[in-house]
């Protein structure tokens, strides 16, 4: 028998886990795109990298992290940050750099300088793109959260393997619905965000 | 952060054997004109003439290899970039307004920047949009995709006016109009021009354009000046066949005498046609809405004149029906000659005539337009 309190502390625990995995690769991933738009070479070092941790398949990233940190919270942090930074610093990168170049003319020619014209004109234009790619990230985190479990990270996961060992459907349940909860609930709030801080102006 | 008033008048600008090379091939190659505060100076010449890269050297966006360019005897590159364009208005083709701002933050941002405040940027952006015939109070709040390509165009225009600079640089502003929008838009520039009294360098690909609006014409081609001067020079002394061929005066010329009004019609479009029923108010939403400047009112079939849409805007009592506000402008037969008809409308001082086909409208009649088409 799984006790409500049970799964509120493993929720609770997942949450913490997945948030704040969420922000650090929020701020890990904005100042590397950024960089990325104004050094080229940079950007390609960033890209090249960001592109190797998305193609080793999940489960060998979280794997890889025990001999290099052991296991426990943060190494799982880390494992799921690497996974999670390539949405982010893509979508970035592309929003950023794909503006209308007659937009970019005209900001020149009327004389805003760098920061203004990222400021006033990439930023604003870039906002769905990076709503979009931090939306993707997050669902990336959940799922790789529950992984974790298996290092040690605890959450919903832990829930999840010991019901699959056990055979024991209950348990499975206790952890995966407040996992997929989880999901919906944060794309609702997330597109609920991003519909104000996105001026209405596209159709 | 203000940035400095460099000039508050243009004197000269003065371009000295400017060169711009990209590799090998000449941008442009050695220009030297000299422009005079208040002048409208066309750059025309075909794709890759470098007429683009000579205006956009003005304000610095491309640098000349070497050449210098003078603005009051300044050279400019001593002057701040950042200052030199915040004092030069520019408008180009695409207009690049943000698509993320509304009109009236489009148009404040360069204001903004300076630090003015927000009721001082307020009454600059109306005054702005009123000048440029498009009603503040509708048009403030809107996003640049909820407007026209025309309504764009003059957001384009009112913006390059904002910090009221005395020169003006534009990239073939009307250049991805349909024609008939550009004729009305070209019309209204030419009229508002006078009351801008500013220094204009404008370039274009559309001779007509040209001739209509330019006080002298820039001839370029493959990166060099080819010939400066007003139409009639270009026109009766060409330097060479080239800008022969460019003011293409041979042809059309000889004929004038036999040219019908058929020749040179603009035809009509039933969007323009407004019944005299209706009053001012909704046919000032249908013109806004239709882009258009000039409407037709008609009592059911028979054309009675025309309305202006800068006209209506001013009128107080918007109740009242169009009907009553009627100009009446001169009708003719598609195949009565050009010239005769264009004697009667400047003996009464029209500025366009209905052309009729079997008792029917079918379309207008525009003396400028018809004049620059018979010498372009």
């Amino acid at each position: 028998m799984v006790t409500l309190e049970t799964i509120l502390s493993h929720t609770a625990d997942h949450l913490v886990l997945v948030l704040m995995t969420l922000i650090i690769s929020i701020c890990i991933s904005m100042p590397l795109a950024f960089g990325s738009l104004y050094n080229k070479r940079f950007g390609y070092v960033v890209t090249k990298f960001a592109n190797l941790a998305q193609a080793v398949p999940s489960f060998a990233v979280v794997a890889i992290v025990v001999p290099l940190m052991g296991i426990g919270f943060y190494p799982a942090v880390v494992a799921i940050l690497l996974r999670a930074l390539l949405p982010i610093i893509k979508n970035t990168y592309i929003g950023l750099s794909t503006v209308d170049p007659s937009m970019l003319d005209y900001a020149d020619g009327i004389g805003l300088n760098e920061w203004q014209i990222l400021r006033y004109v990439r930023l604003p234009n870039a906002y769905p793109a990076i709503f979009a790619g931090i939306k993707f990230a997050f669902i990336l985190i959940n799922s790789i959260a529950i992984l974790t479990a298996y290092i040690g990270s605890g959450g919903l996961g832990e829930l999840i393997f010991q019901g699959l060992v056990a055979f024991n459907n209950e348990k499975i349940l206790a952890g995966a619905i407040p996992a997929i909860l989880i999901a919906i609930a944060f794309d609702i709030i997330f597109t609920r965000i991003e519909k104000k801080l996105t001026p209405h102006y596209r159709k | 952060m203000a940035s400095k008033r460099l000039f508050d008048r243009i004197d000269s600008i003065q371009l000295r054997g400017v060169t711009k090379k990209y590799d090998d091939r000449f941008a442009i190659n050695d220009v030297s004109i000299d422009i005079e505060g208040g002048e409208l100076v066309i750059f025309i010449g075909p794709s890759g003439s470098g007429k683009t890269t000579t205006l956009r050297m003005i304000n610095r966006l491309i640098e000349p290899d070497s050449g210098t360019i003078l603005i009051n005897d300044q050279n400019i590159m001593e002057l701040e970039p950042v200052a030199l364009r915040r004092n030069i208005g520019y408008v180009i083709q695409s207009i690049g307004l943000f698509p993320h701002m509304t009109i009236a933050e489009n148009i404040g941002l360069v204001a903004k920047l300076e630090g003015w405040n927000e009721k001082k940027i307020k009454d600059r952006v109306e005054y702005l949009l009123d000048f440029v015939s498009l009603p503040s109070d509708m048009f403030m709040d809107r996003y640049p995709h909820q407007l026209s390509g025309g309504q764009q165009q003059r957001v384009g225009l009112a913006r390059a006016l904002v910090m009221d600079p005395p020169l003006l640089l534009m990239d073939e502003p009307f250049g991805a109009l349909d024609p008939i929008l550009r004729k009305q838009l070209q019309e209204e520039f030419y009229q508002i021009r006078e009351k801008l009294g500013k220094t204009i360098i404008f370039v274009t690909h559309d001779i007509e354009e040209a001739f209509k609006l330019g006080d002298r014409i820039a001839i370029m081609d493959d990166a060099k000046l080819v010939q400066i001067g007003t139409a009639e020079e270009l026109i009766f002394h060409p330097a060479n066949e080239m800008v022969a061929s460019i003011v293409d005066t041979s042809k059309k010329f000889k004929h004038l005498d036999t040219l019908k009004i058929k020749d040179l019609i603009s035809p009509l479009e039933c969007m323009y046609v407004h019944d005299g029923s209706l009053d001012i108010e909704s046919a000032i939403s249908s013109m806004i809405g239709k882009n258009i400047e000039i409407a037709v009112v008609s009592n059911g079939s028979f054309p009675l004149g025309i309305v202006k849409l800068i006209d209506l805007l001013r009128m107080d009592d918007k109740e009242s029906k169009i009907i009553d506000h009627v100009v009446k402008i001169p009708s003719f037969s598609r195949n009565k000659l050009l010239s005769s008809s264009l004697k009667i409308m400047q003996k009464d001082g029209h500025s366009m005539a209905f052309v009729m086909t079997d008792g029917k409208l079918s379309g207008f009649l525009f003396p400028n337009d018809a004049f620059s088409q018979v010498i372009g």
